[in-house]
């Protein structure tokens, strides 16, 4: 079943027109279908499935900005969240798949809700980040309201993802909130993103460094979903 | 004075140097063993572990908690200023009462939480502090597919001669006591390992998030087309 995130993420690269995306974006939704309805449950669990996941939530998130009218027509864009989108879709090939059924203690709704939230949450810091390279190599305040969309609805994503998180975790551990790299930096990440949406208040004056934000912004995204993964040692990872 | 210090206190930029230095400090402090999960962080009440812990294990977070007390000032001044001057939408300022509630829940947990660690074997009993005593009566397991244990169960009987079960995200609340299931040994003896819980932060803290949210919303909504 492979072949389909293959072809998703080759469909993706090859993203100069919409229609293209909008294929590369149904395989790879069709792949993630099939493992969910094999799994009996969304694919969470694991790096392959997660990277998969993201990379779809890059496509899905993206498509209300290739479909805007400030954006109608620059290809540039429409294949940078191809690119990116495919990216993360190809990090995902070598790694094996998780085929087991859910671990007590994950398997419940808040689980699921918590991490798909969280992931549209990064999906959308990603083309906030490719809408801050925008403006930076080529201007126009249209493009940073975009950026500050985006990250906006990114940041209530992020926000009902650490909500259903704790949810969870007190009905899971006893506790709302515990101290492992992985929530410090969430917490780092959210207030990052609270920053962001601050300095938004400064005005014009501001637009370069509130564009370089929201690219840095990405970065901080990757270390707290990837970074503290590799990194370092968490029991909240994946 | 007093007017000097306020003014001090409702400056954006004072909040975003505080943002950034609060998020430096969690970074500093991820890196740190006094993060690491054998640090004990997570088995005391945090104020706890913050007077016992070494000041090398500690120091990040009493730099973060110095700071955040500050912003929630910072928060709290702003939020009154702009509704004093400007009278505009309360959106945003639900989300800082929202984010102020939320830092409140951590300081009850902070100082009221608490958390132990227990193995029963069937007919074993947890004690609560008025004297009543809580039964485990029954421990069973479900096996999956591949024989692999795929879900637990622990029936615990009250004094009052009422059942209740309990297994994993699905514990059972007791005189402001949480009991949950964390795992279950069937040899030789099936033996529930429970773990006790009081979080007193946590109703505020879910209080604190359903006001971020509604701030939240209303935030989108208002932006919606701009």
């Amino acid at each position: 079943m492979k072949w389909l995130l293959v072809g998703s993420a080759a469909l993706y690269l090859g993203s100069f027109r919409r229609p293209l995306f909008i294929a590369a974006l149904a395989l790879e939704l069709f792949y993630l279908a099939m493992r969910g309805v094999g799994l009996g449950r969304l694919p969470l669990i694991g790096p392959q499935d997660t990277l998969a996941f993201f990379s779809c939530s890059i496509g899905l998130m993206a498509l209300p900005f290739i479909y805007s009218r400030e954006l109608s027509g620059r290809n540039d864009f429409l294949w940078s969240c191809g690119g990116l989108a495919a990216l993360f879709a190809f990090v995902a090939l070598p790694f094996p798949t998780l085929n087991m059924p859910l671990p007590p203690i994950l398997d419940t709704y808040w689980f699921e809700l918590h991490v798909a939230l969280a992931f549209f949450a990064y999906a959308l810091f990603g083309v906030a980040a490719l809408l801050g390279g925008a403006f930076l190599f080529q201007g126009g305040r249209g493009l940073l309201d975009l950026q500050y969309r985006a990250a906006l609805v990114g940041y209530s994503f992020f926000s009902l993802s650490m909500v259903s998180g704790g949810i969870w975790g007190y009905y899971a551990w006893g506790t709302y909130w515990l101290w492992t790299p992985k929530e410090l930096w969430t917490s780092i990440l959210w207030l990052f993103y609270s920053l962001y949406l601050h300095l938004r208040v400064k005005g014009p004056a501001w637009d370069k460094a509130f564009a370089w934000l929201g690219i840095v912004g990405f970065f901080v995204t990757l270390f707290t979903y990837l970074g503290v993964s590799i990194l370092m040692k968490s029991s909240h990872s994946f | 004075m007093l007017k000097k210090i306020y003014t001090a206190f409702t400056s954006l930029n004072l909040g975003l140097w505080l943002l950034t230095g609060v998020m430096l400090a969690l970074a500093a402090g991820s890196f740190s063993s006094g993060a690491s999960e054998s640090s004990g962080l997570n088995d005391f009440p945090l104020f706890y572990w913050l007077q016992n812990a070494p000041l090398s294990f500690s120091w990040w977070l009493w730099i973060c908690l110095a700071l955040i007390a500050i912003l929630c000032l910072n928060a709290l001044f702003c939020s009154i200023e702009a509704l004093r001057t400007k009278g505009r939408s309360i959106a945003p300022h639900l989300m800082h009462l929202g984010f102020l509630l939320i830092v409140l829940a951590h300081l009850f947990s902070a100082y009221g939480g608490f958390k132990q660690q227990l193995q029963l074997p069937e007919g074993g009993s947890i004690g609560f502090p008025d004297g009543e005593r809580v039964r485990v009566e029954s421990i069973t397991t479900e096996a999956g597919p591949m024989g692999m244990m795929s879900g637990y169960r622990a029936e615990l009987r009250l004094e009052s001669g009422g059942l209740s079960g309990i297994e994993p995200n699905s514990p059972m609340f007791h005189k402001g006591y949480g009991i949950y299931l964390k795992h279950v040994a069937l040899t030789p003896a099936p033996l529930a390992i429970l773990e006790i819980h009081k979080e007193p932060g946590a109703l505020p803290a879910l209080l604190g998030a359903l006001i971020f949210t509604v701030g939240n919303l209303m935030l989108l909504a208002k932006r919606r087309g701009r």
